[in-house]
């Protein structure tokens, strides 16, 4: 480097980069300060205001003992099958108009859900599913299941089974009830 | 392994041939920076020639390098989350800032390299052609001696941070890959190490390929001079490699924990192919044959770079069924140590092999217009 080299002259190209890198920095800070909400990261990587905001969402998913208080018949079948484990919206829906509607106290409980069929006045979110699908969801033969869990390859055990109508939606009801599957 | 035991969250192979093209890509980038480093700090004059490609190829390769993660994403927008709200603790949010960085002083050294070039054109140019090379020149007019001076001193000192750049670049990747504990086939304190020596092995690769399509304007003598002295680094690099990845599979075999029956089961059952066959054997051990073969065809100058071509070529498929495995095969088999899974490569979609040939295409598809573009092999009298 035997050059004379004169600072201000031979480094201008450098000087307006840098000036034109700082000023990309500072745009960059400016539109991150736009970006990042205010109550960010003041109790850790969130809004502060978030946690306010999810819990004064209102609460809609019902629980099984909201439902067994007038359907307590069911808890009857279910409590010595395997079914005891799953819930009731996983099959019916999640229920809570027809809650709201139960909730206001107009109806009278019948003597046996069964009365209340076609009665009650909301089946808006719920349903009485009779879908192989929905039984098939968790019983269809996949690679993961544990062993014990009683899983099926679908063609297969409706043949050996002797299914009589393979393709209708509710052949699993020709041998199961939902609340309590198990062949007695 | 009959039971096929499968946890519910190991069903399916999340990172994607997406997430395989990255580390490959980085990979790349990493490599070509490292050759045009040996010129630039270290002063290894036979690589002169492919000094400025490997920089361009860093640049291009670099600026696709993020393409596989944003297709990979689902919401692509989330990806300034990670710059805009960075974690102090994450590995991937560091990710973005060394990124950036490293892009910045690929930028910035490549804009250095052709400024005499730039600032030539700017005078003489019109239209779009003068317009750009205007606003690059950024209205200097001239180049004094005295100016090209500075300018080589700082294309050095970047060149001298660009290497552990480049270096915590596509090192972090290994990072990310050896610190997932759960994972017996990632978990090693080698796995950066491992990417890192590869990643130099497969960018040497691409120069002495691109080298050898695009340098056609050099003469016999120089260009068998150069692809002689890339085979050469090539060799020593896939030595460095192939030793580090048969090491930490031989200490796996060794120590016979209670993961090696399961990685044993991946590497000669799933992996067979794109292990055994393409990693090891295709991919490694006949291009450590052909290398030192191309090298005592010296005096044989075509034949000397058609053998290391080829070993390049190698090398590639070689590196790219070493991500593979790494990523898909890690994945391959369930945290239970008892069932495996299958990846099944879609042709179509966002993450499928079509998307991913694309990916792979669109930075080479850039270099070969940026070697039409830009004076990539440096005239005599510039240094």
């Amino acid at each position: 480097m035997s050059e004379r080299i004169s600072i201000f002259r031979d480094t201008r190209h450098l000087q307006i980069l840098a000036v034109l890198i700082a000023a990309a920095g500072a745009g960059a800070f400016w539109v991150r300060g736009q970006l990042v909400p205010p109550d960010w990261g003041k109790s850790g990587p969130y809004r502060e205001s978030a946690l306010a905001q999810i819990a004064s969402d209102p609460h809609i998913l019902t629980a099984d003992n909201k439902c067994l208080t007038c359907h307590e018949s069911v808890h009857e079948e279910r409590k010595d099958s395997p079914h005891v484990a799953v819930r009731c919206m996983h099959c019916h829906g999640n229920g809570h108009e027809h809650m709201k509607v139960a909730e206001k106290g107009d109806y009278k409980k019948p003597e046996t859900p069964a009365a209340w069929d076609n009665k009650f006045p909301s089946k808006v979110d719920l349903f009485v599913t009779k879908d192989r699908a929905i039984c098939l969801s968790c019983h269809m033969k996949v690679l993961g299941m544990p062993e014990s869990f009683k899983s099926i390859d679908v063609a297969k055990h409706l043949e050996e089974q002797g299914a009589e109508n393979v393709d209708s939606p509710d052949v699993c009801f020709e041998c199961h009830t939902g609340h309590s599957p198990g062949i007695e | 392994m009959e039971s096929q035991f499968v946890f519910p969250n190991d069903w399916h192979v999340a990172w994607s041939i997406m997430i395989v093209l990255y580390p490959y890509i980085t990979g790349l980038v990493a490599g070509a920076f490292v050759v045009s480093a040996l010129y630039h700090v270290f002063h290894d004059n036979s690589l002169k020639p492919v000094s400025r490609l490997a920089m361009v190829t860093a640049l291009c390769f670099c600026s696709c390098a993020t393409m596989p993660l944003l297709l990979h994403l689902h919401q692509p927008m989330r990806a300034f989350n990670i710059m805009i709200t960075p974690s102090a603790t994450s590995a991937m949010a560091g990710f973005g800032f060394i990124y950036n960085l490293y892009m910045l002083l690929l930028v910035v050294e490549v804009w250095l390299i052709f400024r005499p070039e730039i600032v030539a054109t700017a005078q003489t140019a019109t239209g779009i052609k003068g317009l750009v090379t205007k606003v690059l020149s950024l209205g200097i007019k001239e180049i004094t001696p005295g100016a090209r001076a500075v300018d080589n001193w700082v294309i050095r000192a970047l060149a001298i941070i660009g290497i552990p750049a480049a270096c915590i670049l596509h090192g972090y990747v290994g990072f990310l890959f050896g610190g997932i504990k759960a994972n017996p086939w990632w978990s090693t304190a080698m796995m950066p190490v491992i990417f890192l020596i590869s990643a130099v092995v497969s960018g040497i690769a691409a120069l002495v390929l691109f080298y050898l399509i695009t340098g056609r304007g050099h003469s016999a003598e120089e260009r068998s001079e150069c692809v002689y002295s890339l085979t050469r680094y090539l060799w020593i690099a896939l030595i460095a490699a192939f030793a580090l990845e048969m090491l930490e599979l031989l200490h796996m075999a060794y120590e016979g924990s209670s993961d090696w029956h399961v990685i044993w089961h991946l590497l000669t059952h799933p992996l067979r192919l794109s292990y055994g066959v393409l990693q090891v054997g295709v991919g490694s051990l006949v291009p450590l044959l052909l290398l030192p073969l191309a090298l005592l065809m010296k005096r044989w100058p075509r034949l000397m770079m058609t053998v290391s071509a080829l070993a390049s070529l190698l090398v590639l498929v070689q590196v790219f069924a070493m991500r593979w495995n790494v990523v898909i095969g890690g994945q391959l088999f369930s945290k239970s140590h008892r069932g495996f899974v299958t990846y099944p490569l879609e042709p179509m979609g966002r993450e499928g092999l079509i998307a991913a040939i694309v990916v792979l295409v669109l930075p080479v598809v850039l270099l070969l217009v940026a070697s039409k573009v830009l004076p990539v092999y440096e005239e005599k009298a510039a240094h």
